[in-house]
């Protein structure tokens, strides 16, 4: 089989910009591990429900998507604070095991929920006049495509922000590197755990439109959100959130390429190879230097 | 927390009353064929999650992919079968040390660091497994599915023949056997010097580390142990139910129920998994499917959560701690 260059460009650039796009899906699960170093095993299912947030508002009153994004942030960082308020608070010190089956539960609770309430049918939300793709000298791209990539780098590039300049940022990397110091510092690191967790959930929730309008929602993906998303978090290192910009580029074109030179239904083995290579070679990942 | 530092006489008593319990209860249901086959599935998944609670339980280390192993067992059985004409019961063994080799690929580079790389290891390679089964379709069938696979074959005791092909009871009390000799392995491993090992990695492994406790191997040879049950579990399963498809094998029901049950039995105990895993069975047939018909999972969801942050023994490991 003959792939001409414009189908090379092509599949890199669509991997691209799909890879920033994973970045944002992984950004909720990469803040709450680096901060908190907790595993938040119903990340997926956070940005499953801000995707049904957005599909409700399409069916009901035909909202755009982009305009839902506060919408599902909110919902999605009003339940992931109820689940740290009811159930995380209490087994925060607790071994490791006990957060990772608590939210891995909260996930599983979660999406049979989606699953009762709207079926397991997959659901688009997609604009139409946005699908329709320009053609650039042979290369196909669409707005959706290229306003998903900008919200997503913006939103990485926020939270970046937010962390390095605000005095609220400061606080959540100051508790992440030392509790005990934050603490004597006057800083009440139990409301920094909430207010980090309450965040991460929205984060999640930003993305699920954004995946809605480029695939589509379903109940059970949001377990394969939180493999890629830990995937991305451990490529770029732990602690680094620029740096998931580039990992994400590298899973998205890795996934293109994939699909281009062997076949899409391989598309997902790529992740997992390089995962296992980067924990066998650099396990601390491309930047992770831990949060300074 | 505290897990099970010695195996207390309220625990042994708890293992016998169960196993009793299991002996008789095919009397209880008077055989009906359909109740049987679902204790069937409850004693595959019960053997399971023993198995899995080996690993959690004992080691400290939580799956969520179990389904891998217990999808190899299936698939590998079938195929020793079907291709090269083993007998079930070698293949069922080949099956099991097929999944030890799957828990080297994944436990090798996941276990040599600290935190929760496994756990999401083994979920990205449970799903890596059943993609490999979809598509690899010279050797799998895909997504067609394995149909027919031979039962296993009858055994002759003296006069007494029994036979798998039709008799839900002979599966039934195989089932039971296999979890029997589960529990055994299980606990004669905990009573070994690599289960003492495994109780100072779930406690602190930096502390386990300083003693001289080589980690990594004992970590490694706990998710052996536990692959090697599971996988056997899943090629009992093949011959049993005849039919494998990707999605059956490699289902995330067998990941996630050896932890509802795990939780709901007591994970500090021996026994309890399988209890739990008995009794969440017979819940989630009998009254849960009966609220919600789709999204029934979703109570195992709130046990899980509701059960870990109050009583993170488990229901009967609470009980038992009391006696």
């Amino acid at each position: 089989m003959l792939i001409s260059t414009t189908t090379i460009i092509q599949s890199m650039l669509s991997g691209t910009l799909e890879g920033v796009n994973y970045a944002l899906y992984s950004l909720g699960l990469a803040f709450v591990f680096g901060i908190m170093r907790i595993i938040n095993m119903a990340h997926g299912e956070f940005v499953v429900l801000g995707g049904y947030v957005a599909y409700w508002l399409l069916v009901m009153w035909g909202v755009n998507p982009l305009l839902s994004l506060p919408l599902a942030a909110a919902f999605a960082a009003g339940t992931s604070f109820l689940s740290y308020r009811i159930f995380l608070q209490r087994i925060r010190t607790t071994p490791e095991l006990n957060t990772l089956i608590l939210t891995f539960g909260i996930g599983i609770f979660l999406s049979n929920l989606f699953l009762q309430m709207w079926t397991a049918d997959l659901r688009n939300i997609g604009v139409d006049w946005m699908e329709s793709p320009l053609k650039l000298s042979g290369i196909y791209i669409s707005l959706e495509e290229i306003v998903t990539f900008a919200l997503s780098f913006a939103g990485v590039l926020a939270l970046h922000f937010f962390l390095r300049r605000t005095k609220m940022g400061k606080a959540i990397r100051i508790t992440a590197i030392d509790r005990d110091a934050a603490s004597l510092a006057g800083i009440n690191v139990e409301r920094i755990d909430l207010l980090a967790f309450s965040i991460g959930g929205l984060l999640a929730g930003l993305g699920g439109p954004l995946l809605g309008m480029l695939s589509f929602v379903s109940p059970g993906m949001g377990i394969a959100i939180t493999i890629k998303a830990f995937i991305l978090t451990v490529l770029a290192g732990v602690g680094s959130i620029p740096g998931l910009i580039a990992a994400g580029m590298i899973l998205g074109v890795g996934e293109a390429m994939t699909v281009t030179f062997v076949s899409s239904s391989y598309r997902e083995l790529f992740g997992f190879v390089l995962f296992l290579f980067i924990l066998l070679v650099r396990p601390s990942g491309l930047f992770g230097k831990g949060f300074r | 927390m505290k897990f099970y530092r010695t195996i207390r006489s309220s625990e042994k008593l708890a293992a016998a009353v169960t196993f009793v319990v299991v002996l008789c209860l095919p009397f209880l249901l008077s055989f009906n064929p359909y109740y049987l086959s679902i204790f069937v599935s409850a004693l595959i998944l019960g053997s399971v999650s023993l198995a899995w609670n080996f690993l959690a339980g004992g080691c400290g280390q939580v799956s969520f992919g179990h389904a891998a192993f217990f999808g190899i067992g299936a698939y590998a059985s079938s195929l020793l079968v079907m291709k090269l004409s083993w007998n079930p019961f070698p293949a069922m063994m080949g099956a099991a040390i097929i999944g030890v080799v799957g828990a080297l690929i994944i436990g090798i580079p996941a276990f040599r660091l600290r935190g929760p790389y496994f756990a999401l290891s083994i979920l990205g390679f449970a799903e890596v497994m059943k993609l490999l089964t979809l598509n690899l379709t010279d050797l799998t069938e895909g997504s067609k599915g394995i149909f027919n696979i031979s039962s296993l074959p009858s055994i002759h005791l003296g006069r007494m023949t029994f036979e798998f092909y039709i008799s839900r009871t002979t599966n039934y009390y195989f089932a039971a056997l296999l979890m029997f000799a589960i529990y055994l392995v299980i606990y004669f491993f905990r009573h070994s010097n690599t289960g003492l090992a495994m109780s100072a990695v779930r406690g602190d492994e930096e502390t386990a580390a300083g003693i001289g406790v080589p980690v990594f191997r004992t970590k490694v040879t706990a998710l052996i142990v536990s692959a090697f049950c599971t996988a056997l579990m899943g090629a009992f399963y093949a011959h049993y139910v005849h039919f494998l498809h990707p999605d059956s094998a490699f289902d995330g029901y067998w990941s996630v129920m050896p932890i509802v049950g795990s939780l709901f039995g007591g994970i500090g105990t021996l026994i309890g998994p399988s209890i739990g895993a008995l009794v969440i069975t017979a819940l989630d047939e009998f009254v849960f499917k009966s609220f919600f018909e789709t999204g029934h999972k979703l109570f195992f969801g709130l046990l899980l959560a509701v059960v870990i942050v109050w009583t993170p023994v488990g229901l009967l490991g609470k009980w038992m701690r009391k006696k």
